[in-house]
This record gives structure tokens, C-alpha cells and sequence, in this order.
């Protein structure tokens, strides 16, 4: 999954001269917390709606002006951004590490879309496979050369259809795999895994 | 007024199959054993028309031309030709057969019947444009909109294991139908939807309601919320009508989920949903089945849903002969007795846990709804 399947577009943005009274009051009405600030055509800067609650703060020691202070004085300059062919996990490290909210997106230094971390939760939902109807499976796998594809060829071998499969290191020598299943039958499916040898976490074995 | 036709067990996915028809087979021999069996009335299959007053054209469409055996190539998209729901020939009008029972049981309440016990039906997962989970064509809204389109306001309680998600999707902005599913939590269950924040849209916010239990529920539990939630949900809504979707799959039998219902919990639950009815529906009420796939725990279910709904005194052991009969085809010992044993299963060490977050959920649930259910 790329950036460029998650970002939105097009972009609101605001221009370095207007005010922070102007750039809140679009923000609100769009319902965003993010604008990019566009000067001359080119990304000049960001700002977001706690930058302009602070700026505006009665305790900020140059005191509140809404509506004579500019998104220049305050915007952030040195903008983090993606690009629409980065991997979107990609994306999310640097927001993390950053402790950012939002890439804008450039594209030959135009400004072609934006990612915040809801679209990243869209993105880590449909990853998860939980929008398709469906059961899900949870295997303990060693972490070793052709143990999914033992457990994928399994459910090949049933006819099922695999709407997403994540898996996760898990103590240093073995994988979890997390996988949802276009089926009901997914406590048919752990029987017959537990019988060619596979741990399964989830479903359950009943003791009855 | 009880509807059935033997033709229900047309809707056949094949032998090995959890849907079996073997189920309406076992149900209306104990039902003649027993000497309860009153003659049903058989309804008619429904129309295409019918059918395409919840579904989209496309969907019949593949649906008729698979049944027909040509190639489809997209099928796959549609929720068919897979595991779960493979084409079998005739499954065009063994589907329609199913929704003409339950048109059937909306039509009568109509013309003055209070209760209908559709005997086959409940296939709550297929939804506008895809098969899915079992069901071709969805009777319950099929028969839901014909209810509304007359003027009803109807309230859609369903106690099957899995979310009523095909159900819930139809009617989703609907300000007419109120929604009730309680089923197993979709964190781990097919089909992972009927979290307790999908309350519906825009006209129908608030009128979709969704209890997700945690799994290894039993009956206490499942009781407690359930005596809470209904009875606040309907008087609050004021339905006209009740429609039922009485899956037998939360017992602790089912081979597919993890529920702990015995047949104990059922025996209050079926007369509750029929005090309710005649408390917030006008006294009226439309039951069909739905899942339930250890044959043993849903045929004694759905056999004591077919006493409490006559009223008839609940029988304790069962026919010697349809024992004899039905464990000799099975190859299976079954339940001699209508209801389990007093200690059907082992202690579940969590589950003081298991209590405590289903209260939770039904807290989550009537804070997240309340402001828009209130008339
Ligand atoms: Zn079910």
C-alpha cells in the first residue's frame, strides 16, 4: 500500500498573509487540523490548529492576536513531507519519529495530496482485512524459511479465500500470523490446522 | 400460524455442508413424534420483483445464470462459488422458496395475524449486492420492507451467534427499522462486523443496535443484557412489528462459534421475546430460523421454540423411536432429553471477566444510542 492510496486530495491550504482569526476559521469549517501553507505556488510551511492555539494563547507572553498575527509568524518552516510512491508504513514511521500529525505530499515539489494519521488508520484497517466479511485465525508459527507458506497453502488446499494475512515477530524465534478468512468455518479450519502440527491461538479448542 | 414447505430443503450447499437441510428433516419428524405437528401453510416461492426490492439486479443476475451453470467470472465478487456459499444447481429458486416463506409471514401479519413461525429462513448475511456467509437472497429484508412499505414500523431482533450484518446494511439508514443483533464479538467471528459504534446513518442513526458478546458467554450473562437491552430498545422504539432471526448457533454445542447457551437460556428467551412483542409490538411478532449447526442442540431448540410458541408444556425425554431412528442415520449418540444436562460443560474460569465486559458493552451501547432513539 502506497501513500498514494491513503492520501486525500485536493489539499486545503492558506497563504502566509492571512490571519490566524481567517486560517482557524477554515479549519473548523473543513473540519481539519492541517494546512499547508502555499506561497507563490510552492510549499512554504505548515500549521496546524494547536500552533494557532498557542499563538493565541492568553498565556502566550506576546498575548493573544487572532486577528492581527499572520500563519507566517507561526507556521513551521522546515516541512516534513511524502512522496506518492512511498510505502505507506514508510509514512508512518516518520510521523512517529517525528511526532508529527500529517505529511503533505509533493510530487516534482508540487503539492499533489496530504496523509494524516486517520488515513493511516484507514490504511492499517483495510490492511487488517476486518472491512470484508470474514473469521479470523491466529497461528504461532516458527519463525523459519516456508511456515506461511504451509499455513497459506493449507487454506489454498480448503478453497479459502484470504482476505488479509499480517504477521508480527514475535520473542525472537517465532512469527504470529493474523489471518482473516472468507469463512464461518474457522473453527473447521484450526481442527484441521492443529492436526498437520500448527499451534493455533484463535479459535479456541473446546474442552467438550 | 406456523409456514413451512418441504421444499426448503431444496437449499442444499451439499453433504458435508454446515447448512444442512437434514436439519428441517430432523425438526418436523421429532415435531410428528412428539404428536405436536400441526399442518403448516405453504407459502409460494417469491418473485424475481421480490427478491429485487432488497438486492440489485446484477447480483440476480449471476445468481440466475450460475444456477443455470454458465460461466460466471466475477462471481467471486458477488459472494458465490466460494467455500462458504458454492453454486448447486436450482439455488435461484431454492433461495426464493426460503424468501417466499418469510414474504409469506409478512403478508399474513398484514392481513391481521399476530404470530408467524416461518419453520426455515433467517439468511441475515446476504446482503444488497453480494451473497455472503450461507445466504443467497436475504428473506428477513425482503419481508422487512414489505412491512414497511405498508406503513410498519418494524424492530429486527436477532439472536443468531453471528452479527446480522446483510440485515443491518439494508436497513442501515433507514429511520423505520430498528436493528438488534447480539452475537458473538466480530473481533474473532465471521463476519467481523456489529461493533457497538455501527449505529446506523443519517435517518437510521440510533436504530441500529449491536451487542457484541465476548466469547464463552453463557446464559446468565447473555440473560442479563438481554433482559435490559430489548425491553428498553422496543419501548423506547415502538415498533409495529417484530421480526425474529432465531439462529440456534449461540449454543454451546455450535461447531462454529463460542458462545455457552444451553437450551435453559432459550426456554426464557423465546417466551421474553414473546412478552415483549405483545408489550411494544402490538402484540405482533414474525420468527424465523437462521443458523445453528450441531444438529443435536438446534433441532432441540427449534423444537422448543415450536412449543413456547404454541404454548404447549415442553416435552422431557424424547421419542424412543426418532432417537433410535435419527442416531442409527447419524452414526451419533443424541441428547436423550429436550434440554442439556444440569452440568453441560466445565467451569469457565473466566467468568466473572466475561460478565463484567458484556455489562460494559451494554453501557457503551445505550450512552452511544440514547440521545438518538429518544422520541
Ligand atoms: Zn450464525
Amino acid at each position: 500500500m502506497l501513500v498514494q492510496d491513503v492520501m486525500r486530495f485536493p489539499v486545503v491550504t492558506v497563504e502566509p498573509g492571512v490571519t490566524l482569526e481567517e486560517a482557524y476559521r477554515l479549519l473548523l469549517e473543513k473540519g481539519i487540523r492541517h494546512l499547508p501553507v502555499m506561497g507563490e505556488g510552492r510549499l512554504v510551511g505548515i500549521i496546524t490548529d494547536r500552533d494557532i492555539r498557542l499563538a493565541t494563547s492568553h498565556l502566550n507572553p506576546k498575548g493573544p492576536c487572532p486577528g492581527c498575527t499572520r500563519v507566517a509568524e507561526v507556521m513551521t518552516q522546515e516541512v516534513v513531507t511524502a512522496h506518492p510512491l512511498d510505502p505507506v508504513e514508510e509514512a508512518a514511521r516518520v510521523m512517529r519519529e517525528r511526532k508529527i500529525g500529517c505529511l503533505p505530499v509533493l510530487e516534482d515539489g508540487v503539492l499533489v495530496g496530504i496523509v494524516t494519521g486517520i488515513d493511516l488508520l484507514d490504511a492499517l484497517l483495510k490492511l487488517t482485512g476486518v472491512t470484508e466479511p470474514s473469521g479470523r485465525l491466529e497461528v504461532r508459527l516458527p519463525d523459519r524459511v516456508g511456515e506461511l507458506a504451509r499455513l497459506t497453502g493449507f487454506l489454498a488446499g480448503r478453497g479459502i479465500n484470504i482476505h488479509s494475512l499480517l504477521s508480527y515477530p514475535e520473542n525472537g524465534d517465532r512469527v504470529r500470523a493474523v489471518v482473516r478468512v472468507n469463512t464461518l468455518e474457522t473453527h473447521l479450519l484450526a481442527e484441521g490446522l492443529r492436526q498437520e502440527g500448527f499451534e493455533v491461538l484463535w479459535p479456541p479448542k473446546k474442552p467438550w | 400460524m406456523v409456514i413451512y414447505r418441504d421444499e426448503y430443503r431444496l437449499y442444499n450447499f451439499g453433504p458435508s455442508h454446515p447448512f444442512s437441510p437434514v436439519r428441517l428433516e430432523m425438526l418436523t419428524s421429532l415435531l410428528q413424534a412428539l404428536g405436536v405437528w400441526r399442518e403448516p401453510l405453504v407459502p409460494q416461492e417469491a418473485t424475481r420483483e421480490d427478491v429485487l426490492s432488497v438486492h440489485s439486479e446484477r447480483l440476480v443476475k449471476r445468481v440466475e445464470a450460475a444456477t443455470r451453470g454458465e460461466r460466471v467470472p466475477d462471481l467471486e465478487h458477488y459472494g458465490l462459488g466460494t467455500g462458504d456459499t458454492p453454486l448447486f444447481p436450482g439455488m435461484d429458486r431454492a433461495a426464493r422458496i426460503l424468501v417466499g416463506g418469510t414474504l409469506e409471514g409478512a403478508r399474513r401479519i398484514l392481513a391481521g395475524e399476530k404470530w408467524v413461525l416461518q419453520l426455515g429462513g433467517g439468511l441475515h448475511h446476504a446482503q444488497y449486492d453480494r451473497s455472503s456467509g450461507f445466504c443467497v437472497y436475504n428473506d428477513l429484508s425482503v419481508a422487512i420492507r414489505h412491512l414497511t412499505r405498508a406503513g410498519l414500523r418494524v424492530a429486527y431482533l436477532d439472536i443468531d451467534v453471528h452479527h446480522g450484518d446483510g440485515v443491518q446494511w439494508i436497513h442501515y439508514e433507514e429511520k423505520e427499522v430498528l436493528t438488534l443483533s447480539f452475537h458473538e464479538s466480530g473481533r474473532y467471528l465471521f463476519p467481523g462486523t456489529g461493533h457497538v459504534h455501527e449505529i446506523g446513518r443519517g435517518e437510521g442513526v440510533g436504530r441500529k443496535l449491536n451487542l457484541p458478546l465476548e466469547p464463552f458467554t453463557e446464559d446468565e450473562s447473555y440473560l442479563e443484557v438481554f433482559q435490559v437491552l430489548v425491553p428498553w430498545a422496543l419501548s423506547t422504539f415502538r415498533p409495529d412489528v417484530l421480526v425474529v432471526q432465531a439462529g440456534a448457533d449461540a449454543h454451546f454445542l455450535d461447531p462454529l462459534a463460542d458462545l455457552l447457551l444451553t437450551t435453559r437460556a432459550y426456554a426464557r428467551i423465546f417466551p421474553l421475546i414473546l412478552e415483549y412483542a405483545e408489550a411494544y409490538a402490538g402484540g405482533r411478532v414474525l420468527f424465523t430460523l437462521g443458523g445453528g449447526y450441531s444438529l443435536d442442540a438446534t433441532v432441540r431448540i427449534w423444537a422448543l421454540l415450536y412449543h413456547v410458541f404454541h404454548g404447549l408444556p415442553l416435552p422431557e425425554r424424547l421419542p424412543e423411536g426418532w432417537l433410535r431412528e435419527w442416531e442409527a442415520r447419524l452414526g451419533n449418540p443424541l441428547t436423550p432429553t429436550l434440554h442439556d444436562p444440569e452440568v453441560p460443560y466445565p467451569e469457565i474460569p473466566r467468568r466473572q471477566e466475561i460478565e463484567k465486559r458484556n455489562r460494559l458493552t451494554l453501557e457503551r451501547l445505550t450512552e452511544l444510542v440514547r440521545p438518538h432513539l429518544v422520541h
